[in-house]
């Protein structure tokens, strides 16, 4: 055990309170050591793939795990400000602070002037019978195999949870291979925001409200699980339970703030419900009832990680004052306000009812509800559609939009409303609303609707392709031809699709057949359902022409297989009911014959 | 339990391949990744047998911070497997009860 001294900040954990913090203190000179248990700082930035909420000069719009490299990047560029990784505060006494080395087993005693602590929050674990077996996952965990190493931990998932958490890991699951069987809510309504149960919900994925899980199946490892529906006072309801084959349990139910390190060091702790659990009290520059000692972050009250960073820098500029007696005043208001805005809408209200118990000042503030559209107006220009109804802190849509037809205003919580006279189709905010909530829309003369939609999956189609035009809720609504394809650099890549105007504003989603696997409609001749659907395009529009063109139903079984199938398509494609469709031709031989058979007439000649 | 060879946001650009130990079984892993996600990629999440009841048990949290994971990495019992990094040769193996130090 070894002593240091003439360190002015110790910064508890590198997620985004802690770098946050870190670089505020740095920037201004202080002599800064931050410390993590993990490989490398970050927190759990590195491991979110979607495109952040909040408002610009707070990372909206910018992917998770790019914010952490960027916060990242900026603190080691100091030389005044030191990162240690794998390794660990285990105590905070008034007398110095021990930090282990996980790697040599060795601790070190540091006396910080002031302390930050960024320690982040734990999951929640939930009660329910075989739930500690292995495939049993908090969301936390399934994001790290899966994001930050590449590792799938299972095929079929049940989501437990549909706070943004469950909603965001449902849509990464999807993404990354897995099959999400459903989204089990205890409650009547979604937690999370609108937006991002739209973009699982026209997955297909079923969210079911009033539902608990009651058993995990298996022995060694998950195998299945047990779901009941739930009655008024939230008990199971006998002879409701359904079992789902999954191989993986995904928990998302919550976090609790890590506040061991704080409560050790003597700060006055509280139960807040609506922040978590226990918090620490802290006033509004973040200082604790320990003066040398900050809180930043989930471990202050379970928010996201815009506002983990504003609170970070918040505490790390009231260091620097503590210590130097230099404050950036402006800077630091600014940030106050920043966070009162933020947290001013609907969906911060437990939030502020949890800092009111803490004794800190935040109001709701007015924002604006309605969309005045002319969206009809304009038929026949390209334009978006803004799917966004739900007042939520966020307002990319509005600072990317070059011509500023777009308006979320002052409190970013306000639904954006736009002005189509002044929208030019540049399809810019499609690509960075955080809620892929922004769909490209045009009319065009044949009475076919093209749509843009924002699209995160492989494979990406190409122009020309047919590819299936899914609802809100992921059912198929028909066929549709891919008209173009806009790539983007944030990988946010629009696939512009055609489809009849009268069902347009059904589609929001596609499924992409894969390209490797073509199925089959006639197996005789080895015809798939995209050659059929080509030539019909082309012009082949009768069962019999299809039939001279592909060789459908020219094979040994004579259309057994193929011949309905293959009506059905044309039905499909060409609006026709199947019963209105020339069924073709039935010819001889009914069955396979050699020529043989035919040729020789029976019993006489053998007798011959 | 498979690795992802292809994602529509991420590209994992894996580094050094290494092998280390479990059980006795030689396996696959690559330099950076933890314990945990090493097994897994094999196909491995039973990490250890709880203490009082010896039920299976596997990673929750991944971050350090619930203690499921712990195993026993070259004789040292109560390792956390989900932060700590695979490193080659490394022995790795399922603990039972509160983990012995070995000789």
């Amino acid at each position: 055990m070894r002593s240091v001294n003439n360190l002015d900040l110790l910064v508890v954990g590198g997620g985004p309170a802690g770098l946050s913090g870190a670089l505020e203190a740095a920037r201004s000179g202080l002599s800064v050591l931050l410390v993590d248990e993990a490989v490398s700082t970050g927190g759990q930035l590195i491991k979110q793939t979607h495109k952040f909420f909040g408002n610009e000069g707070f990372f909206a719009s910018v992917r998770g795990y790019e914010i952490a490299d960027r916060l990242n990047e900026e603190l080691n560029s100091f030389e005044n400000a030191r990162i240690l990784t794998e390794h660990s505060v285990i105590a905070i006494y008034p007398d110095g602070v021990p930090v282990v080395d996980m790697k040599r087993d060795t601790t070190e005693v540091l006396m910080p002037k002031k302390i930050l602590l960024a320690s982040g929050a734990s999951e929640k674990f939930l009660q329910f019978e075989n739930n500690d077996l292995p495939g049993v996952y908090g969301a936390g965990a399934v994001q790290t195999l899966m994001n930050q190493f590449g590792i799938l931990p299972g095929t079929n998932v049940l989501m437990i949870g549909s706070g943004n958490i469950g909603l965001i890991v449902s849509y990464q699951l999807m993404q990354a291979g897995a099959e999400v069987k459903a989204i089990i809510e205890a409650s009547d309504k979604i937690g999370g925001y609108q937006v991002h149960a739209d973009k699982v919900k026209r997955l297909g994925i079923p969210v079911n409200l009033r539902h608990t899980i009651s058993r995990a199946i298996g022995k060694d490892s998950v195998k299945g699980a047990v779901v009941s529906e739930l009655d008024e006072r939230w008990r199971p309801i006998p002879g409701t339970e359904r079992e789902f084959v999954v191989d993986t349990i995904c928990i998302a139910v919550g976090l609790s703030p890590s506040i061991e390190l704080a409560a050790q060091a003597g700060c006055v702790i509280e139960y807040i419900q609506e922040l978590g659990g226990y918090v620490p009290l802290r006033n509004d520059d973040m200082r604790t009832s320990v003066p040398d000692l900050f809180v930043a972050g989930d471990v202050s009250g379970i928010e996201e990680a815009t506002t983990a960073m504003i609170e970070g820098r918040i505490a790390g500029l009231t260091i620097v004052e503590d210590l130097t007696g230099r404050c950036d005043q402006e800077k630091l208001n600014y940030l106050k306000e920043t966070l009162r805005k933020f947290r001013s809408g609907p969906s911060s209200s437990k939030t502020r009812s949890g800092i009111r118990k803490l004794g800190g000042k935040v109001e709701e503030a007015s924002f604006s509800e309605r969309i005045e559209c002319d969206f009809d107006s304009y038929k026949g220009k390209l334009r978006p559609i803004i799917e966004c109804f739900e007042p939520i802190p966020c307002n990319p849509c509005e600072t990317s939009c070059p011509v500023g037809a777009i308006r979320v205003g002052e409190n970013i919580n306000s639904i954006p409303t736009i002005d189509y006279s002044r929208c030019t189709g540049c399809s810019i905010c499609a690509t960075k609303c955080p809620g892929l909530a922004i769909f490209m829309f045009r009319e065009n003369k044949d009475g076919t609707s093209s749509i843009g939609i924002p699209y995160e999956f492989l494979p990406l189609p190409v122009k020309g392709q047919y590819v299936s035009a899914l609802g809100r809720n992921g059912e198929v609504i028909c066929t549709a031809e891919v008209e173009r394809v806009a790539r983007s650099p944030n990988k946010t890549n629009l696939v512009y699709i055609i489809v009849p105007s009268e069902v347009a504003q059904g589609v929001r989603n596609i499924f992409v057949p894969s390209q490797e696997a073509e199925t089959i409609v006639c197996r005789c001749e080895e015809v798939t359902v995209d050659q059929i659907r080509k030539a019909i395009k082309d012009g082949y529009k009768d069962f019999e022409e299809l039939r001279r063109y592909l060789r459908i139903s020219m094979g040994p079984c004579g259309g057994r297989t193929c011949r309905l199938n293959t009506l059905m398509i044309l039905s499909r494609e060409t609006g026709v009911p199947v019963e209105e469709l020339a069924p073709g031709i039935f010819r001889p031989p009914s069955m396979p014959v050699s020529f043989k058979a035919i040729a020789e007439t029976g019993v006489d000649d053998s007798e011959e | 339990m498979e690795r992802i060879t292809e994602h529509p946001l991420l590209s994992f650009e894996h580094s050094e391949k290494i092998t280390f130990f479990f059980e006795g079984r030689e396996l696959l892993a690559y330099f950076g990744e933890s314990i945990a996600a090493a097994l897994h990629a094999n196909g491995i999440r039973n990490l250890r047998y709880s203490p009082k009841k010896d039920r299976p048990q596997g990673l929750f949290c991944a971050i350090g911070k619930c203690s499921s994971c712990l195993m026993e990495v070259d004789g040292k019992p109560n390792v956390r497997t989900c932060i700590t990094p695979v490193r080659p040769g490394m022995k790795v193996r399922r603990q039972s009860g509160k983990g012995e130090i070995s000789e």
